[in-house]
């Protein structure tokens, strides 16, 4: 014999299982078992209708796949970056892992290559700017030259730019 | 929710729960590269029930990866079972059911269950604060929490812990008195009452609110 306490429980579970039925079918509301507690009817609406379900960010979703990907599959992931270039692919990781190239001494040397010859260029701009300022007045070239340390001189950057394009060449 | 079916054993005939998700437990457990489709398909319960226990974002994120590698690890030894599903409630059945669902939101109850003990020990935000802040995330979904939840989500966040899970779980992540029973280890006619006194808090204060 179920106390009024649990009466009234499972009266609201059918309610609620009604009003979830009904959504899903698209009716606008459950039908109403009169003895349920109208209070219950009014906070289970509100509810149903205001807790919405949050996503994730479509960025952690995919970065979670990638990582249940190479924790699914170890082996394949360690011999995807150990493959030599122009190896066949591995089994594919089936969770939306983003296809890494393999990294071999090969395909690792044009970006070292690329690298170093952007630091030469970067760093013979700043040179060639240094020096242009420094010859852009009298006034400031001598203020240049009481700065600085004997020897650094317009004639020192075109030295170091000839080394620079020297090494280049 | 499970689909009923007949049991075709030798005991009396009843209905039982068949794990919807078998299919994609058994490809999964061939190959783990499969797990994805699950993972896919319950990222959004696991990471709302996170989100509504922890109140902020990127904790949320952390216990819902956490909940998937624990799942992803664990997934050998997952055994699905039904019985309890099928045992009148406050039967005192002693066998657990585990639909692949109930197994995961038990991991993902553990896990989040250790994220708000680190939590205590930390500082933490009011729960009013953490509702009203993007917190980094989704602005549109920030947005969407601020304006359409916060009340009610408040009266909610006011409940005891227990009633509150039971709500999320009843209406954000839709699961029926039973499986709630099982992720909470309480028995069904005990999710019931949950409920029940749960809702009659949320409208005497969303009432209250009101005057």
């Amino acid at each position: 014999m179920l106390g009024s306490s649990a009466r009234d429980a499972r009266r609201t579970e059918i309610y609620l299982d009604g009003l979830l039925a009904a959504e899903e079918r698209g009716a606008s509301d459950a039908p109403l078992d009169l003895d349920v507690d109208p209070a219950v009817v009014f906070a289970a609406r509100r509810l149903r209708a205001d807790l919405i379900r949050p996503h994730p960010s479509f960025r952690f979703e995919e970065g979670l796949a990638y990582r249940l990907g190479l924790a699914a599959n170890p082996a394949a992931s360690l011999r995807a970056l150990d493959a030599p270039a122009g190896a066949p692919e591995h089994a594919a990781l089936d969770l939306g892992v983003p296809r890494l190239g393999p990294l071999s001494s090969k395909s690792a040397r044009p970006l070292i290559v690329g690298g170093v010859a952007s630091a030469i260029s970067i760093g013979a701009v700043y040179v060639a700017w240094r020096w242009s300022r420094g010859s852009g007045s009298a006034t400031a070239h001598a203020e240049n030259a009481g700065k600085t340390e004997p020897g650094h001189s317009s004639g020192r950057g075109r030295r170091v730019l000839g080394g620079i394009f020297g090494v280049m060449s | 929710m499970s689909r009923p079916v007949l049991r075709s054993s030798q005991e009396s005939p009843r209905t039982a729960r068949l794990d919807r998700d078998r299919g994609l437990v058994e490809a999964a457990r061939r190959d783990p590269a499969n797990f994805d489709a699950l993972y896919r398909k319950y990222l959004p319960q696991v990471y709302s029930f996170a989100y509504y226990e922890l109140h902020d974002h990127h904790a949320a994120e952390d216990a819902t990866e956490r909940v998937f590698m624990q799942a992803l690890a664990a997934l050998p030894r997952f055994e699905e079972r039904a019985d309890s599903f099928a045992a009148p409630s406050g039967s005192g059945s002693d066998k657990q059911a585990s639909t692949f669902r109930v197994w995961l939101f038990r991991i993902a109850r553990n896990v989040i269950a250790n994220e708000r003990r680190r939590e205590r020990r930390r500082p933490v935000a009011p729960l009013d604060e953490a509702y009203n802040l993007p917190a980094g995330g989704d602005v549109v979904e920030a947005a969407a929490l601020r304006e359409a939840g916060s009340v009610a989500w408040q009266a909610v966040a006011r409940l005891p812990e227990d009633r509150r899970r039971a709500v999320v779980l009843r209406f954000v992540d839709e699961m029926s008195t039973a499986e709630i029973a099982e992720i909470l280890g309480r028995s069904e006619g005990a999710v019931r009452v949950l409920l029940h006194r749960a809702l009659r808090s949320v409208a005497a204060d969303l009432r209250g609110g009101m005057n």
